[in-house]
């Protein structure tokens, strides 16, 4: 069974709303700086649309399952999201959405936040 | 690495990747690995994943979860017969340019 099937399975099951809950809670148990660039992320991923329900929450359990895997095997935040984290985060919610509309402003505070979380 | 390398790469990591996993099923975090070491050195890891979801999508890859010692399990692909056929259609695709490109180097155009 592939993961679309199976998160298609679970959001029949247990709603979008648990699965956001459940991201969260993920979320929580990184380490602090691994939190913060997740969720610097997450906030600029809020600017684009997704094509439906799933897509909404599995770029959120993907994203949390590349960030608990890299701060397990220890990389630096920099090495996961790269020099420009805009082009990062593009690339990825690419896969989830058609588009959006993303201010300025949105991606000088991923650029900053990213390099705080970074150090 | 150059600012020109990075813009050339992205429409050839797919690619790239794909003749990685023919040679044995990976995990996101050995492709990264593997192209560091050949001095691609500027690719971010995010990069890579972002690519392996899409590649994932469009159905050119096999999926499996394998328990990791630490951590959670890593998602490892494979090379299914969907992305072979495409990755054959892209070294033809590369084989072209490349022979474009070589003309115009020696002032054929």
């Amino acid at each position: 069974m592939s993961d679309i099937e199976e998160y298609g399975f679970i959001s029949k099951l247990i709603g979008p709303k648990k699965r956001w809950r459940a991201y969260k809670a993920r979320v929580q148990q990184l380490p602090e700086n691994y939190r913060t660039a997740v969720e610097a992320v997450e906030r600029y991923m809020m600017h684009f649309v997704p094509t439906d329900n799933d897509n909404d929450a599995s770029r959120f359990e993907d994203l949390a399952d590349l960030f608990e895997q890299a701060a397990a095997d220890g990389t630096p935040i920099r090495e996961i999201v790269g020099e420009n984290p805009v082009e990062f985060v593009e690339a990825f919610v690419q896969n989830y959405t058609e588009g959006g509309y993303v201010p300025a402003r949105a991606r000088k505070r991923l650029t900053d936040d990213i390099e705080r979380a970074a150090g | 690495m150059s600012k020109q390398v990075t813009e050339m790469l992205k429409g050839t990591l797919e690619g790239i990747v794909l003749a990685i996993l023919s040679g044995r099923p990976a995990y996101g975090y050995e492709i990264t690995a593997w192209l560091r070491d050949q001095g691609f050195s500027d690719i971010a890891e995010g990069t890579i994943y972002a690519l392996l979801v899409r590649i994932e999508k469009r159905g050119f890859v096999d999926v499996e979860k394998v328990p990791s010692e630490k951590g959670p399990p890593r998602k490892v692909y494979s090379l299914n017969a969907q992305g072979r056929e495409y990755l054959d259609e892209f070294w033809r695709t590369w084989s072209f340019l490349t022979e474009r490109l070589e003309q115009l180097r020696e002032g054929g155009g």
